[in-house]
This record gives C-alpha cells, sequence and structure tokens, in this order.
C-alpha cells in the first residue's frame, strides 16, 4: 500500500486499523501524522456540540402555531382524585348510579320544599344535557353553605374543575362536531357534574 | 401553556407520547419536544452558524414533524424521522439563500483538487496537541453544506454512518466518503489558519 492507496482507504476504514494500513502507517511517518490529525479533528469536534438548548420562544411559537391549526386539543379535565379513590374500581357504575340518585334527590328536594305540587307533579326524569351544565350552582352551594358548611371549600373547587371541564370540551366538540371522542368527553363531564350535585344533595337534604 | 414546564415533560415514553400527541395531547407535544430539542437546534446551529436562524429552522422542522405525526407508524426510529426531516428543512433553507449548496453525487466524484495529495509529507504546519474549538467550528463553518451536513451529524453529533445514511438519504459509503473529505478539508483549513497565525507571530 502507497500513500495514496492509504488516504483512499481511510474513508472505509478510518481508523486506520487493517493489517495493510497498518503496515503503511509503520513505515510512513508522513502518513502516520496524517492519521493522526484526522483523529484529532474527530475527536475535537464533539466539543462542537452545543450544550445550549432554543429559547423559550421557540416552543411557544410552536405551541401557538400547533393550537392555530387545531393539531393541539383542549385535555378533559379528569375529576378530582379523591372521587376516583373512592368508587375505585366500579367506576363504570357511577354514571349510571348518579343519574338515578339525582333524579330520585331532585324529586325529594321538590317533595320537601313544594309541598303542595306533589299530586299535581310527576317526577321529573334526568337525562344528562347540556342543560345540566346551567343548574344553578349557586343555589347549591348555599345549601351545602347552611347545611354542610365543612364541605363547601371542597365541593367549590370540584364544581369549579367540572364545569371547567364542561367548557374545554364544548369548545371541542364545536371545533370538531363529528369527532366520537370529543363527544364522548363531553358526555362524561356532563355525568361528572351530575354525580356531583347528587353527593351534594346526599349531604344536605335533611 | 399555563403549568410548569417540569410537569409538561411528565414521565410519558416516546411511544405513549407519540400515540397522545396524534391525538392532540399538547403535553404529549411538548414532551417530545423537550426530549429531542437540543439535537435539533444543535445541528441548525452548526449548519446555520446564526443562533436566530437555527431557532427558526428547529422551529420549522418541528412543526412539520407534528403535523405529520398522525401518519407515523412506527416503521423507523422516530428520532430518525425527526432528523431526516431537520436535515431537509435545513438543506431547503441554505438553497433558498442560494448558498452553492453541493449535492451528495456531486461532493462524491473525485476531482483533481480532491485526489490525494502527494506532498503532504513536505514540511507543514503539523495540528499537533489539541485543536481550538473556536478555529475549529471557524472551519466547519466554512465548509460545503454537503461536507458540513456529513461531519455534523458524524463527528459532531455522533451518528453512525447507517443512521446517516437513512436520515441524509444517501448510501453508507458515501456518507463515509463525505465525511473523510470533509475532515482532510478541516484539516486543510486548520493547517492554512496555523500557518497565517505563524507568520504573523513571526513577523510581530
Amino acid at each position: 500500500m502507497n500513500c495514496v492507496e492509504l488516504q483512499h482507504s481511510l474513508a472505509e476504514v478510518e481508523d486506520a486499523s487493517t493489517a495493510e494500513q497498518r503496515a503503511h502507517l509503520r513505515t510512513c511517518p508522513s502518513c502516520a501524522a496524517l492519521v493522526k490529525e484526522l483523529n484529532l479533528i474527530a475527536s475535537a469536534a464533539g466539543d462542537l456540540r452545543e450544550a445550549d438548548e432554543p429559547s423559550p420562544r421557540v416552543w411557544n411559537n410552536i405551541e401557538a402555531t400547533l393550537r392555530e391549526e387545531g393539531l393541539i386539543r383542549p385535555a378533559p379535565r379528569h375529576i378530582p382524585s379523591s372521587f376516583g379513590a373512592r368508587w375505585g374500581t366500579f367506576g363504570w357504575l357511577v354514571p349510571a348510579a348518579a343519574m338515578l340518585l339525582l333524579s330520585f334527590g331532585i324529586y325529594l328536594h321538590q317533595q320537601s320544599t313544594k309541598p303542595t305540587n306533589i299530586i299535581a307533579r310527576q317526577a321529573p326524569t334526568y337525562a344528562p344535557n347540556v342543560a345540566t351544565a346551567d343548574l344553578n350552582d349557586e343555589e347549591l352551594l348555599q345549601e351545602i353553605a347552611d347545611n354542610s358548611p365543612a364541605m363547601k371549600t371542597q365541593f367549590e373547587e370540584n364544581l369549579r374543575q367540572v364545569n371547567e371541564s364542561i367548557r374545554d370540551t364544548q369548545g371541542w366538540v364545536r371545533e370538531s362536531p363529528n369527532d366520537a371522542e370529543a363527544r364522548h368527553s363531553l358526555m362524561d363531564a356532563y355525568q361528572q357534574k351530575s354525580m356531583l350535585f347528587e353527593m351534594a344533595m346526599d349531604h344536605t337534604l335533611p | 401553556m399555563t403549568e410548569p414546564r417540569q410537569q409538561s415533560a411528565k414521565e410519558f415514553n416516546e411511544a405513549e407520547a407519540i400515540e397522545r400527541a396524534k391525538h392532540g395531547d399538547a403535553h404529549a407535544f411538548q414532551a417530545l419536544y423537550d426530549k429531542h430539542k437540543r439535537r435539533v437546534y444543535s445541528l441548525c446551529l452548526r449548519m446555520t452558524a446564526n443562533t436566530a436562524e437555527a431557532e427558526d429552522l428547529a422551529q420549522e422542522a418541528f412543526l412539520q414533524l407534528y403535523r405529520k405525526i398522525a401518519t407515523f407508524r412506527g416503521e423507523s426510529a422516530f428520532s430518525t424521522w425527526l432528523h431526516r426531516l431537520s436535515v431537509n428543512v435545513v438543506l431547503m433553507h441554505l438553497r433558498k439563500k442560494s448558498l452553492p449548496v453541493v449535492s451528495l453525487e456531486e461532493t462524491t466524484q473525485s476531482t483533481e483538487d480532491e485526489s490525494p495529495k502527494k506532498d503532504f509529507g513536505a514540511k507543514d504546519v503539523m495540528l499537533a496537541g489539541s485543536i481550538d474549538r473556536m478555529h475549529l467550528r471557524r472551519a466547519v463553518d466554512s465548509l460545503p453544506p454537503g461536507y458540513k451536513m456529513i461531519f455534523v451529524l458524524h463527528d459532531v453529533e455522533g451518528y453512525e454512518h447507517n443512521e446517516i445514511a437513512k436520515i441524509v438519504g444517501c448510501s453508507i459509503g458515501n456518507s463515509k466518503s463525505q465525511l473523510h473529505k470533509a475532515r482532510m478539508k478541516l484539516r486543510d483549513l486548520l493547517k492554512a489558519d496555523r500557518a497565517v497565525k505563524a507568520g504573523r507571530s513571526k513577523a510581530g
């Protein structure tokens, strides 16, 4: 192997580790110096890796653009974790039970506040729909404050989160009306609110 | 985003983050960004030598990635896909700037000028000891983009030739060949730099 052949061979075997390359390098100080210098360049190159990261404006711009383009969707907010712990593995029963209990609760509540109308009215049936989000939160909070003041703060926070979740998912459904996941999330949010009302009434009814 | 960044980069594994990002989860997008931003930015910065341009290019690379993420099926590594996109964004940018971008094919064709020099044993400046980071950076910046891309990916960012071949879309042999030529070119540039410096100190 001569000097020219060695240079060509370095493209394929850059560390000059073949027997032929090593034999040439033993007898040729110039090529040995060349290999040493190329190795020096390669090892010094690692220092050029940038330790810095892009400024926060990069992510901010990316996120803003993704939102504009509808690629980021509002994440449905989860019900407070204490709820999950409370209902455990039977969580799937919660919405159904909540609806039944809420219907019954509203019925009892009406009986206690308007006894003269009992005969004339039938118990209302409840189905989760957009109107659920419009139930009078303030009145219910007031009832809780009157009957179970210790629960008020926690209930207020839970109610705020559930309402926020409903607003988010309503926005998601408006943006993507054909998105089954969006509609499902909205129904979940309504069910969470109905469950919250049921729990509140459970504590406030005499 | 209103939540702290640490929380956004929570413990997603990459596959989970990709799936969530496909469903529009902002946290997943950010987790992927946080994981890969340094490497993408570093590549862009070394190729452009300009922080503002590098940030713009990194931003564009991630946006292109996120727009296409629904089509990612996992046939190749996610990072390879991302870096291929980044390389394309950088090369496109350089073309738009009308810089003399050397194509991969062009750079692998031997020319008389690039043929192995037979006089490298002459009494010239030796690159003994260490190479100054600033000088090396300047030399890298002056490489033709074709050489520079391979050199940055291999020697700076630490990719293997088989990865570079996938990222850049060339053969492994092509990647090796360009890397060798890039190093030889850098050696010439660094030696010339040292020779100038030596001449100055003699004159002084």
